[in-house]
């Protein structure tokens, strides 16, 4: 994100807003450390111009200090229109492709960071008997990842005999699926989060759990992890007991494809 | 994406918290739009919380009293529910109507279970959240956690959360309000304003 500092009256208003914490006010002026900016547009989205004049607020703003008056605005306004999405040119492009779910993903023709998982299991059949999916969710919640970060993630799970979900666009990244290494471009770029998707065999899920349990504690960031699979004819969860049983609680909460989907004349 | 996945909290403020979603796949069926139609009028009809759409790929989220009029080519539809009633009469609505469209729900896997037996489903797949990995000092406490995990791309945050909780401290602001202010950047609309006024309120008396 970029500000104008000639129309910025230092409100900070776009500071909470900051999915980053990359904005911060000096000398009466909103910054963006652009090193860690996402280019989510969230700021943007948020504090709408009241169309206000730069001059017309400071020039209240001194009147009202001196009568020892104080004007709270509302916190999602941008007084001036001070907030200006960039033109980004790659890599920094990935930023955004990847952080902000308004602008679709060249890569994948959808909004978002990843595929569909689970949720058209019922007309794909992409996860079948046997099988588990794997969502790896880097940056999530809320602190963001370094392609360095996710490149360091994927090269140790390519050494397991995993598939990378051929649609995320994580994968569009790879030099080699078989060796999981990124391109080295974008190592230096940040983004909210990216999911990296995986396709195992069910009896597999232990020793993928501990590889990115370890693989995590090297990184400088949270990670997000998911586990699915089709159930039994009786509705019944397979990767449960294989998750329990090596010492990986689940949430309670999660989600279920109905199975109210057909699939679709020539899909697989 | 794994937007609704990874939603936290206790599993009693879990009982109060389902998003119903359909989410055609990439290959699509000529008459798509006339179904998404009817998803949407039988979510509409069971007073959804919050709403979002997905439009020419791009996720936009809807005030439900307007996404009649607004639909167009939307390809997925997303419809936030607290009360578990509601949610059972939905999906047998959807079952009944037949659309043939990939639906999914996400929530207390027990009680969606129990929906989709008084519907007459068996579940056809389960995924579940095994948690949270790696750098863990990093986050802020769990109520914070728990509301930015509310947005399914995690679009509202910490900090924003944290401003508004000190509003409502300090009287500024009304749970309420708070709650709405922290729904905006949530472009999914699978946050639930319902859960984050509680968490508001909580923190409030919490002081």
């Amino acid at each position: 994100m970029e500000i104008d500092a000639a129309k910025c009256v230092g409100c900070g208003n776009c500071v909470p807003f900051c999915t980053m914490g990359a904005i911060r006010v000096e000398n009466d002026v909103a910054v963006v450390n652009e090193d860690e900016c996402v280019e989510c547009s969230t700021c943007y989205r948020c504090c709408g111009p009241e169309g206000l004049r730069a001059t017309f607020v400071r020039g209240l703003r001194r009147l009202f200090r001196a009568l020892h008056l104080r004007y709270d605005a509302p916190l999602d306004v941008c007084p001036t229109g001070a907030l200006v999405p960039p033109e980004l040119k790659w890599p920094r492009s990935l930023r955004r492709a990847f952080s902000d779910p308004t602008v679709t993903h060249d890569s994948t023709g959808m909004a978002g960071r990843g595929t569909e998982e689970i949720k058209t299991n019922d007309i794909t059949g992409r996860i079948g008997p046997g099988e588990a999916g794997i969502v790896i969710d880097l940056g999530r919640p809320g602190t963001g990842v370094f392609f360095r970060d996710i490149d360091t993630m994927t090269r140790a799970l390519a050494q397991l005999d995993v598939f990378f979900e051929p649609q995320n666009p994580l994968t569009h990244l790879m030099n080699d699926p078989q060796n999981g290494s990124l391109r080295k471009d974008i190592a230096n770029e940040k983004v909210l989060s990216a999911i990296i998707e995986l396709k195992i065999k069910l009896a597999d899920l232990p020793e993928v759990l501990h590889l990115v349990e370890k693989t995590a504690t090297a990184l400088d960031t949270v990670i997000s992890v998911g586990v699915s699979t089709k159930c039994d004819p009786e509705g019944g969860i397979p990767h449960e007991s294989i998750c329990s049983g090596a010492g990986y609680p689940l949430s309670l909460n999660g989600k279920t494809n109905l199975g109210l989907g057909r699939p679709v004349e020539g899909m697989s | 994406m794994t937007n609704t996945l990874h939603r936290r909290g206790t599993p009693q403020t879990l009982r109060q918290d389902f998003v119903l979603f359909a989410t055609p796949s990439r290959s699509l069926s000529p008459d798509l739009p006339d179904k998404m139609k009817r998803f949407t009028e039988i979510c509409l009809r069971h007073n959804p919380l919050n709403m979002a759409k997905i439009e020419n790929m791009a996720m936009r989220r809807v005030d439900p009293r307007r996404l009649k009029e607004e639909m167009q080519d939307q390809i997925g539809i997303t419809a936030v529910f607290d009360n578990p009633d509601s949610l059972a009469s939905a999906i047998a609505e959807l079952k009944e109507a037949d659309l043939g469209i990939p639906i999914n729900v996400s929530g207390l896997l027990e009680q969606v279970k129990e929906c989709c037996g008084k519907a007459g489903i068996t579940r056809h797949s389960v995924e579940q959240s095994l948690g949270i990995f790696g750098k863990k000092e990093k986050l802020p406490p769990p109520e914070i956690v728990e509301i930015n995990t509310l947005c399914g791309h995690g679009m509202v945050s910490f900090n924003l959360i944290k401003k508004v909780a000190d509003e409502v401290k300090l009287g500024r602001m009304t749970p309420e309000q708070g709650a709405y202010l922290l729904a905006k950047p949530c472009e999914c609309g699978a946050f639930n304003p319902v859960r984050a006024r509680q968490v508001l309120e909580a923190l409030r008396m919490k002081g």
